[in-house]
Parts: C-alpha cells; structure tokens; sequence
C-alpha cells in the first residue's frame, strides 16, 4: 500500500508543479496577486508532497520491501544500516527524487527571500522554477517511477553496488545536486528578464549570490567525486575524464566562465546577450549531464539503466534551448551593447579572453565525449576519447587560464597604461620566472611541469601584492594591521574572496601538477616474509585474512611499512568479493601525507596466502587537491557573504 | 548459499589465471606502462590497461610483457592490440582521417573566437571618442584613488 501513497504524492506534486507554473505565469500576465499567492502555495506543497515521498522510499529500503524494484536492485538483506537510507540516491529514480527535493527547497528559498521584491521578476522566476521542477516530477511519474512494484517478490534484493558503499557516496551526490539545481535559479532570473524585457543588470545583480552558491557546490561535488575515485576505485587516481566526471564538468566550465562575465556586465554594461547564453547553456548543460549518464547512451560507471528516460531528457533540453534562445532572439534588440571596449589590454579584453578559453575547454569537453558517437554514426567505427586526448587538449587551456587568471583581476579596466602593467606584473612576472628558473636547476626537466610552476607562482604574486598594497594603504589611513586586513577582507569581501578561490585552484593545480609528474608506481608479486623497496618505503608483505562481512566476503592482505628500519604503518589492502558482482572489488588502503601518498592495492594472490601481487603507488602532492578544496570553501564563503558596501 | 560457492570457485580460479601471465620485472616496465596507458581496459568503464586494478587489465598487461619478450616494438604491441579489438582499445583517437576533426576543431574553435574578441574589440572601440588618459599623476594622489577605487571593486 506505502509505495502506492507514494506513487500518488508525487502524481499529486506533479500536477501542483504545473498548477503553480501555469499560475504565477497568468498571475504575472494580468496581475492576479491571489494566482501568485496560490502559486506559492503550490510550491510548498510540491516540497512537502517530495519529501513526504522521500521518507517513504527510505522506509521502504529500511524495512527491506523488496516488492518496491527500486529497493530491491539496490539493497539486500545484508547492506548496512547507512547504506540502506544512501541507497535512497544509489540509483536513478532516487536520484530524481533527490534533485527534484534540492530543487523544491530552492524554490522555497527564492519564495521567502523575494515575494515582496523585484515584483517584475518574481512570479516568472517562480513559474520557470516550477515548470523545471514539473519536469523532473514527470520523469518520477511516468519514465522511473521509484515506487514501480516488483513481481514476483524476491526474497532478498539485489544489493547496493559495492562502489557506491562510501561515504563520499554520501556525500557526493548531495554536492553535485545542489550545484546542479542551483543553476536553475540564475536560469530563471534570466528567463524572467527576458520575459519582462527588462534585460538591464538587475537580474545579474539578484543571482550573483545564487550563482555562487551553485558554483561552489557543483566544485565540492567535483573534489569529492575525486576523492571517492582515488579512494576507492582503487585505480590510484582522481579524474579519468569519464563521461559521467565530463557530464558534471561541462557545466562547470561554463558556469565559471559566468560567474566572471556578469562582473563585465555590471561594471561596463557588456556582453548582456553573452551572458544570456552563458547561463542557458549551463543549465542547459547540467540537464545534458544527466542525458548523458543515466539514458545509458554511453556506458560508464554512472549509467546503471536504459530505457525512455533519454527521449524525455532530450525533449526537455530541446524545448529549454530552443524557448530560452527564442526569447533571446525576440528580445535581440534589447541586448545590445551600451558601453565600449577601448583596448584588448584591459580587463574587459583578459575577462573576454578567460570565457572564451573556459567555453573552449567545455567544448572540447562536450566534443570528445560525443566524438565516439558520431564516429560511429558516420563512419560505423567505434573510437573511444580518454584520458590521452582530454589532457593532452586541454592542458594549453588550462595554462592560458592560470595565465588569465593573473592578469584578469589587476590590469586595468578601460585601457592599461603601460605604468599599470609595468606596477602590477612587474614583480609577479619576475618571480614566476625566477621560481620556474630555480626548479630546473633542482633537476626538474619537465617543460609543462615548468611552465605551471612558474605560473602558479606568477599568480600567486600578483594577489600577494595587490593584498599587500591594499593592506598597506589602510595602514597608511591610521588602522593597525589586523583590522587592516580584517577590514579589507570585509569590506572588499567579493574581490578577495575570489582571490582566495583563485588560490585554492592554485593550490588544486599544484597536487595535479605533483601527482601526473612525480608519482612513481610499480606492481610486484611477493612471497609472504618477503619486502620491496619503492621510494623511501620499505613494504613487507606479512600474510593473507579472509573473513565474512555482512555482504560479502573479504580478503585482506597485511603488509608492513618502515621506513629506514622505523615501522610506519601496518598497512591492509583487501579485495571484496561480493555475490552480485562478477568480479571482485579492490579495498585500497593508503598512507596519506601532504608530500606525498602510500597507495597500495591488493592484486591476485595465491589461496593458501603463501604470496600476492600488489600494485603500489608513490603519489605525489595528490593531497593538495584536497587542501585546495578547503581553500575554495573559505573564498567561496568570504565571497558569499553579504555586501558590506551599501551598508 | 549457492552464491558462497561460486564466490569459492571465483577465489579459487583467481591464481590461475594470475599463473598464465609472465611474472612482472622480466622486461622494461615503463615500456609495458607507457604501452598499457594507451590501451582501454576492455571490461572497465573508461580506464587504461595500465591504470585498471581488474583482472582484466592485468592479464592485458601480461600479454603486452609477453609480446616485448617476444621481441615486438611497442608500435607492434598497439599493433597487436588495435588488430585483436579495432580502433576502440586505443584511449585516444589515432590522428587521422575522421578523427581529425576531434583533435583539431577545439583549436579551430578557440582561434575562431580570438579573432571575434578581436572583431568586438575593434568595433566596440569606434563607438565612442577615446578619452586620452592623463600619463602623470601625484603619487600620493594616485595611491588614494587606487584605494578608493579598490573599495568599489566586485
């Protein structure tokens, strides 16, 4: 009976969804405030109706009611308590629900934040919000209904996919969702400005704050997606340029790109029809994402289904694109420029410069992950674009970014003199050649590996300096060095919070630096007793333990880790092999540090534990990676903050 | 329970198909890595022979040590290996015929738009009369201004 209530809440919801979307729409079109009202009380019911239908799917997978599909291919009688409620999103009609639950609140958000301002906009953001959220509800209802019934009822499920029991897995999809369903609010805003017509700043204005949020959650939901790849994949790295990892990358890249454009538009009333088509692609392009990895129109690790679920997608993104540039193209005459470009050495021309390289890098992105697609349609041979081609493509794009991202911030706006460039990247330039100089000379041959050194360090400078010089003329007006920079931080919060994000990708390009140039890796069978030797690591393997957990059965390989005669760490890598699975699940056990990682992962070895193979990694610096995402966090949390200014 | 079974027989076979491979260390092992990284693990989701911890990949491994010891060139092993599985085991596109196009239309892509910023910049400068910028200012003036002007930046 509980899966056929909630079947029907989210029917219910769905036809709330479009109620409240039909509604907020009249009620803008012939100023009905009661429609408005009404639409609103539509949207807290499409949230409460989602998550009521939540917690029932979550009851179900607790109380193992394997009649519900959904709870049986993705739990069994053994998944650990944790598990059972993440399962919830293990799959993808959890995932609908959980992405129209995230989207739901947003729209609550934008309800109580804004029902009493910018009343031009207010009911089309809420009619567009919820006509997305409708959308969503219609894929729950008809495509992957989470609540389908199962006959005959197996006696115990399928099980959880042995990958997906993590704790990044908890958390992952929470990030990237919220990141996803954030863009929805900046997309609407710019449908509402285009509906109105009032195509001026205010709608970049109003967003800046969302798009920030929703850019930092979809970076979070990135780095995690890295940690749970380096951690438990077991393949000793973070990014293999999959399609799932390019689906949520896409957007990225874009909504990147946007966030620094409507800074040119606030500031020097440019690039409004760039920017309009920057935050339709990137919505555009979080819906393309989950088109690409759960219609199984490419396998990967993500796309556990096929079915009609690709057609509703496309159709959707198809009538989002073409609605959306439709309304650009009958608002075109509204959408030119006002101001003017004096010079390509300006601001305005570094910011252009940096949107075109990130749309290059989403379009290649974008390109190589279809590529193989339309090999095969035009020439019938199947090709596959990896890791080879991406990096190889894109670490020219990388770099002029790293290169802009100096430049961009301190040259001047309008024209830069030559005093401006010669007082803002005279010393940054000279240090990163002097630091990119001092690294060869320490051995280190690698032209890229030099090259991304030096412009780190370039980077880097340029912020020291400009903080530095805005410390000191605050120092200069009487205030004491802490409230000083206290005070900078505060009042300038926009500006050096995106410094620090800007550091945090440093530091994020360091550890990719460190990681593709200096780890070193080696695989080796050894007798039980018997030890190797890899960098300053001396490794014994001890002994094989095989033992029974609650859904599955694990062997586990003890391997002790000294170095120069001191013991480090006992170390134990396992393989599990579970009933569900054809092949076993490689454990990885790893010795963390910021130098550098002690990565192993057990290969075969022989039944009685006499001897093993064992794949060991020396990885270097992969810890900045994680580091730089708790810098991005604070300039993500600095910028967010609310405007000092005005105050 | 009979899933316990097959998981033993899987156990079982697992040093078996491990004894069919030659033993590492036997040729260069940077070559058989620098080989593997270029080749699609054929059961995984989109790793490389060389980076894939299945056993799938470990046995391609092999074969590739096995093909060196053979005396084969590296261009041979891939040889080997695009014959037995098609243009598909290779992770990136050889750079030829169709192709072509995905190694090459990025970078006609980022050209094409250098030279539009370029265009907008032409055009969007005669828009207005340029305003010549004062070369010489106070320096104390100047630091003021900067300061100020820092406090109304984004």
């Amino acid at each position: 009976m509980i899966p056929e209530i909630g079947y029907a809440m989210t029917a219910v919801a769905l036809g709330l969804a479009l109620y409240g979307s039909g509604a907020a729409a009249i009620g803008a079109r012939w100023h009905r405030p009661a429609l408005i009202q009404s639409s609103q009380h539509a949207a807290l019911g499409v949230f409460v109706l989602i998550l009521a239908a939540m917690i029932l799917l979550v009851y179900a997978f607790l109380t193992f009611d394997f009649s519900v599909r959904y709870v049986a291919m993705n739990t069994n009688r053994g998944t650990p308590f944790y598990y059972r409620i993440t399962a919830l999103w293990g799959a993808l009609e959890g995932s609908i629900i959980l992405w129209s639950w995230m989207l739901s609140i947003y729209t609550l958000l934008v309800i109580l934040r804004y029902r009493s301002r910018h009343p031009e906009f207010y009911p089309w953001v809420l009619s567009v919000m919820l006509g997305v959220l409708a959308f969503f509800l219609l894929v729950m209802t008809v495509p992957a209904p989470p609540f389908q019934r199962l006959t005959p009822i197996p006696p115990d499920g399928r099980g959880l996919n042995p990958l997906l029991e993590d704790t990044g897995m908890i958390t992952h999809p929470v990030a990237l969702y919220l990141g996803f369903t954030g863009f929805t609010v900046p997309f609407a805003f710019a449908m509402a400005a285009l509906i109105t017509g009032r195509t001026g700043d205010e709608w970049i204005t109003v967003t800046r704050r969302w798009t920030i949020v929703a850019w930092y959650f979809l970076s979070l939901g990135l780095l995690i997606g890295g940690w749970w790849s380096y951690h438990v994949l077991g393949w000793g790295g973070y990014w293999a340029w999959d399609p799932v990892e390019n689906a949520a990358f896409m957007p990225w890249l874009t909504g990147t790109a946007f966030l620094h454009s409507v800074m040119i538009q606030e500031r020097r009333r440019i690039l409004k029809l760039w920017n309009l088509t920057l935050i339709i692609l990137t919505f555009g392009l979080t819906l393309f994402g989950t088109f690409l990895t759960r219609s199984g129109i490419l396998s990967s690790v993500h796309s556990f289904t096929q079915g009609t679920i690709g057609a509703f997608f496309l159709g959707f993104i198809a009538l989002i694109l073409l609605g959306a540039f439709g309304l650009v193209a009958a608002r075109g005459d509204r959408l030119k420029a006002q101001g003017e470009l004096d010079s390509i050495l300006s601001r305005e021309s570094a910011f252009l410069l940096n949107n075109l390289m990130l749309v290059a890098a989403a379009f290649t992105v974008f390109f190589g992950t279809i590529f193989p697609l339309l090999s095969e349609a035009v020439r019938g041979v199947k090709v596959s674009v990896g890791a080879p081609f991406f990096n190889l493509v894109n670490i020219p794009i990388f770099l002029a970014l790293i290169f802009l991202m100096g430049v961009g911030p301190l040259i001047a706006w309008r024209r830069a003199s030559r005093e401006n460039l010669r007082r803002n990247f005279l010393w940054p330039v000279g240090l990163g050649i002097v630091a990119a100089g001092a690294f060869r000379m320490l051995g280190v041959a690698h032209t890229l590996a030099l090259l991304c050194f030096g412009l780190v360090v370039f980077v880097t400078a340029t912020i020291v300096l400009d903080f530095y010089r805005a410390t000191r003329a605050r120092l200069r007006s009487g205030e004491r060095l802490l409230p000083a920079m206290g005070g900078l931080l505060v009042r300038q919060n926009r500006r050096y919070g995106g410094f620090v994000v800007h550091l945090g990708i440093l530091v994020i390009a360091l550890g990719v630096l460190g990681s593709n140039a200096w780890s070193i890796q080696t695989e080796t069978t050894l007798r039980r007793g018997e030890a190797f030797q890899i960098g300053r690591y001396h490794v014994r393997f001890d002994g094989l333990a095989a033992s029974e957990e609650s859904n599955h059965f694990k062997v586990t390989g003890t391997f002790t880790v000294a170095n120069d005669g001191r013991v480090l760490a006992v170390m134990q890598p396992a393989k599990k092999f579970y009933p569900q699975e054809q092949t076993p699940i490689a454990y990885v056990d790893y010795l963390m540090g910021l130098r550098e990682d002690l990565y192993l992962v057990l290969g075969d070895f022989a039944r009685d534990g006499s001897q093993a193979t064992i794949k060991v990694q020396v990885n270097r610096l992969v810890t900045l990676i994680w580091l730089g995402g708790l810098v991005l966090t604070l300039g993500a949390g600095l910028a967010i903050l609310p405007d000092r200014r005005k105050a | 329970m009979k899933g316990r079974v097959l998981l033993l027989a899987l156990i079982a076979l697992v040093p078996l198909l491990a004894a069919a491979a030659p033993p590492a260390g036997s040729v260069n092992e940077d070559t058989v890595r620098e080989i593997a990284a270029q080749l699609r693990c054929v059961v995984c989701q989109n790793l490389s022979v060389a980076d894939s911890p299945s056993e799938m990949a470990n046995q391609m491994r092999g074969i590739i040590r096995e093909r060196l010891q053979a005396a084969d060139t590296p261009e041979q092993v891939v040889a080997y290996f695009v014959e037995k599985y098609g243009e598909w085991i290779l992770l990136s596109p050889p750079p030829r015929g169709f192709n072509l196009l995905v190694w090459t239309l990025p970078f006609v892509g980022i050209g094409v738009g250098l030279v539009a910023v370029l265009l907008l910049a032409r055009r969007w400068s005669h828009r207005t009369a340029r305003l010549p910028l004062p070369e010489t200012i106070d320096p104390a003036m100047r630091e003021r201004i900067e300061r100020e002007m820092a406090e109304l930046e984004p």
